[in-house]
């Protein structure tokens, strides 16, 4: 009897999932084809050229990158936009990023006052260059508080109505700011409060000075299954979610956003790991609660580059800090799930985020275990097993080989068949990765409710080493407590 | 190529046809054999071994009757065999019990795999076909573009005769390459080489393809049409290009906006009197650009600071910023009026950028009344503009307001005041009612702006 039940509950929730797919790629796929073909109609040039252009800020947070911050601020003042001011926040770093920007940048302490419009660690100086060259850059200096508390620092000192957050060890497309920029100027009778655009990985890409010189797919087959992954994830999902006003994450590696709307919102928020989702739905949340019309888009163009796990034990940690973060989201804003005052994103976005990024994982571990108790029971109904896993997994293989396709047809990033074919190779392999995948979703849901903070160490491989190898693993940052906001002046 | 893949897709399709034929076949035989087993117990008893530690704990509800009737075949491969090369004679699909689920279920979970596996087939081939399809096509365009720009330009400044452009022009890809690359050379022509370039266009009926193509239902040709017809100044589709000016497609209403202001010498800017939508800053940034770059001659925008389309309003003040139209000072005061807030906001930044120093006392005026990011700015206006008598007003704003913004623009614009406003500083810097350094030490920093 139970058996039955089990099974049934599986099988239904396969097929919505897959339903879910498919119609969330149906819609992806018409929303694409519109964006690409006004796309090939817009001259991005004429922004780049015009006064009337908005300015804009851009934050990164840094702790302990100092092999890599120089090439990194090299690039974001080298991005193509006109009117645009760095702000650099060095996150209490323990190493010598701080001395290293400030000898090379030729920064001294200015007598910045400012607010504390949003909560975050004290601020012990902004700093600007001495050299004319690099007037675009502000420095500020700070206590530790993680990257949330960063952000809010940046947020802080900007003037501009507009601010870019990026991770300053990503790779930035250098016309990212032009297309993040735009869905703000078509903005009409909806106030965009927010954009984002899709992340790819740089894993064993050639990049030189914070450039990618040459794309390729990554060599290790972790990171190339992600690459599967992060295609499926903004080429199908997050277009169509777009659509149907329905997006919840606009991703921590880049993104851009209303800086009234956030300092309303109050800012990213230092309590969770999972801050870039958690400020998307909070701003959400407080618009549809003033009865704001509103709507965060998404721009499918690749903006960004970063570097992802490629070995199990980060990937590990990734993920369960991932789930962390979602479930701490989901979880402060519950009173959305099935909300009606929160339009298509507490009937649609909210609930298939609980059911299909929460549930699902926790759904499938369970599905694991009891097949292997099956097994070892000698109690396997094996032709229907078989059955279900070959629908599971052609279905599975049939969206990554869409994904795939959408690429091709749109981007084309990766220029070599052979590179293609590899993906395809690994879209056949992935679906066998998914059991590690369910007990990492299970072990983040464990630290979750065990109430495990802070975004732990990511060692990363760095991305110019095989050019020369100068990155060393860089730390992520720990925790941070809170702080009440009030005037200071950083002298 | 395109003929082998079809080929191949349609040979697979038939395949999967020819399998799902007999599958349906094969478990109509199936029900109709549980259904004779379950009605006769002596069948059971008499026909085959039990094998109850191959079910499922999800089929013991039904143990006594179907546990019995199960034959699990030998080997696994022959299971996978069998879901995929049905046979008629298929003990397995015959007399397996699937956990309860009837026969039409398993039907369509083999169907489902079915279709996956034709759609892996169908979308892989499409992979390879589309990437050997972009590289050839991007080959063969480049090999047009050269040849028949070599040939405009040839048919322009030497001796090509029209008829060379014929054959061109009765293919239907290659005529529109041939209107890409005209346009293309078009941009960089003037006087009797542009007509010249103009004529043969229309001696090839080219034009008629771009007047077809602005009438068409679909808006991607539109704007095509719209591109063609500007560059190559035809004007007898413009009732299309009027229609779209107020598309909900901004895309559309934009290329309309371009072309119109090409195609109408003695007007450029008319069509801002018939915009009844909203002009997007994006559609302002792409016009103002095409001021720039064209030569196109500017009007006075004051004329468009009475329109009852805001945007509108915040367009003709910001090309009056950006032409410098002073003359528009009292209309621009006007608009310091304006019911809508952005108009507001942007009259008071206009007047500080051009130095309009009538609008002061309005500005002081409407102070308390305002918005935040209003107020902000019209302090701003007040540094852009030094004026003594408004000296008063500002350290009222720095006593009086919390906003740390607010206080560093009114210092800044005391201090703009110079000589007499660095006393009015000196004076706040002893003052013992507020800490005024510290916004002091911030407006004197010349390294912040």
């Amino acid at each position: 009897m139970m058996g039955s039940i089990f099974a049934n509950i599986f099988f239904i929730i396969s097929l919505i999932l897959i339903g879910s797919y498919l119609i969330l790629g149906i819609f992806s796929a018409v929303t694409l084809r519109k964006y690409l073909r006004k796309n090939s109609y817009v001259n991005y040039n004429s922004l780049v050229l015009s006064p009337l252009s908005p300015k804009i800020s851009i934050i990164a947070a840094a702790y302990n990158e100092s092999k890599t911050i120089i090439d990194n601020v090299r690039t974001l003042l080298s991005l193509y936009y006109n009117n645009f001011e760095v702000i650099l926040v060095n996150d209490g770093s323990t190493d010598n990023t701080f001395e290293k920007i400030k000898e090379h940048y030729e920064l001294t302490k200015v007598n910045y006052y400012f607010d504390y419009h949003i909560p975050c660690e004290r601020i012990r100086g902004v700093y600007k260059s001495k050299n004319p060259s690099y007037n675009r850059l502000i420095v500020i200096d700070k206590k530790n508080g993680g990257k949330a508390d960063s952000l809010n620092a940046g947020i802080n000192i900007c003037h501009n109505s507009l601010f870019v957050s990026i991770d300053a060890d990503s790779i930035i497309e250098t016309d990212s700011i032009l297309k993040l920029v735009k869905p703000f100027l078509e903005e009409k009778d909806r106030k965009v409060i927010g954009a984002g655009g899709v992340i790819r990985i740089v894993n064993s890409c050639d990049v030189e000075r914070g450039h990618i010189r040459e794309i390729h797919l990554p060599g290790q087959m972790l990171p190339r299954l992600q690459v599967l992954e992060y295609t499926r994830a903004f080429l199908l999902g997050r277009m169509a979610w777009s659509q149907l006003d329905g997006l919840m994450l606009i991703s921590g590696a880049m993104g851009i956003f209303d800086r009234e709307t956030v300092i309303k919102s109050g800012g990213y928020s230092t309590k969770t790991v999972g801050e870039d989702m958690e400020l998307v739905l909070r701003m959400r949340r407080k618009m549809a609660e003033k009865g704001v019309k509103y709507e965060v888009t998404y721009i499918p163009d690749p903006l960004c580059w970063t570097e992802v796990p490629s070995d199990i034990k980060s990937l590990y940690k990734q993920r369960t800090r991932w789930t962390r973060g979602l479930l701490e989201s989901l979880f402060t804003h519950r009173k959305i799930f099935f909300n009606r005052t929160y339009g298509s994103l507490g009937l649609l976005g909210y609930p298939y985020w609980v059911f299909f990024e929460w549930l699902a994982p926790l759904l499938a571990f369970s599905g694991f275990v009891y097949t292997i108790y099956l097994v070892l029971t000698n109690s396997l109904n094996l032709p229907f097993y078989i059955l279900l896993f070959l629908f599971v997994y052609t279905s599975a293989v049939s969206f990554s080989i869409w994904a795939i396709l959408f690429e091709e047809i749109t981007y084309h990033k990766y220029k070599k068949k052979r590179d293609v074919l590899k993906l395809v190779f690994a879209a056949f392999l992935e679906p066998f990765f998914y059991p590690m995948h369910t007990y990492f979703a299970v072990r983040g849901n464990l630290e979750a409710l065990r109430g495990k903070k802070g975004w732990g160490k990511t060692e990363r491989k760095g991305f110019e080493i095989k050019k020369k190898k100068v990155r060393q693993p860089s730390l992520r940052r720990p925790v941070k407590p809170e702080k009440t906001g009030k005037s200071d002046s950083s002298t | 190529m395109i003929r082998y893949t079809l080929l191949l897709i349609l040979s697979l399709l038939s395949a999967n046809v020819g399998w799902a034929y007999p599958s349906i076949t094969n478990y109509m035989t199936a029900e109709a054999c549980v259904h004779v087993v379950m009605e006769s117990p002596d069948y059971i008893n008499n026909h085959h071994k039990i094998q109850i530690s191959s079910v499922g704990p999800d089929t013991l509800k039904t143990s006594t009757y179907l546990t019995d009737t199960i034959d699990i075949p030998e080997k696994s491969t022959s299971v996978v065999r069998n879901i995929f090369f049905f046979k008629g004679e298929s003990r397995w699909l015959k007399k397996i019990n699937y956990s309860d689920k009837s026969i039409a279920f398993i039907t369509a979970l083999i169907a489902a795999i079915m279709i996956s596996i034709a759609t892996m087939i169908i979308l892989l081939v499409i992979i390879l076909m589309n990437r050997r399809r972009m590289e050839k096509e991007e080959l063969l365009h480049l090999y047009l573009m050269e040849k028949y720009q070599s040939l405009i330009i040839n048919y322009l400044f030497g001796s090509a005769s029209p008829e060379e452009f014929r054959s061109i022009a009765s293919d239907t890809h290659r005529r529109q390459v041939l209107i890409d690359q005209m346009i293309d050379v078009s941009i960089y022509l003037k006087g009797d080489e542009s007509k010249k370039l103009v004529s043969l266009y229309k001696l090839l009926s080219l034009d008629k393809d771009s007047i077809t193509r602005a009438y068409s239902h679909q808006w991607h040709k539109k704007i095509k049409g719209f591109r063609e017809l500007a560059f190559m100044n035809i004007n007898d589709a413009n009732s299309a290009i009027y229609k779209a000016l107020n598309s909900s497609n901004e895309i559309l209403r934009m290329e309309a906006q371009i072309a119109l202001v090409r195609l109408n010498d003695d007007n450029p800017f008319e069509f801002l009197s018939h915009l009844t939508s909203h002009f997007s800053l994006w559609e302002q940034i792409t016009l103002h650009e095409l001021i720039i770059q064209h030569n196109i001659p500017v009007p006075s925008f004051q004329k468009w600071l009475t329109s009852p389309n805001p945007s509108v309003v915040i367009f003709a003040l910001r090309m009056i910023r950006e032409f410098k139209q002073k003359e528009s000072e009292n209309d621009v005061r006007e608009t310091l009026m304006h019911p809508d807030p952005a108009v507001r906001y942007l009259a008071v930044q206009v007047s500080g950028d051009l130095d309009m120093r009538s609008t002061l006392e309005t500005m002081k005026d409407m102070y308390k009344y305002q918005e935040y990011n209003i107020c902000l700015e019209i302090i701003k206006s007040m540094g852009k503009m030094p004026d003594i008598s408004m000296m008063g007003f500002l350290k009222l704003v720095i006593d009086k307001e919390d906003d740390v913004q607010l206080q560093i623009e009114a210092t800044k614009a005391i201090h703009n005041n110079g000589e007499e406003g660095v006393i009015a500083l000196d004076k706040l810097m002893v003052s013992k009612y507020k800490n005024y350094n510290i916004i002091i030490k911030h407006v004197l920093d010349r390294r912040i702006f």
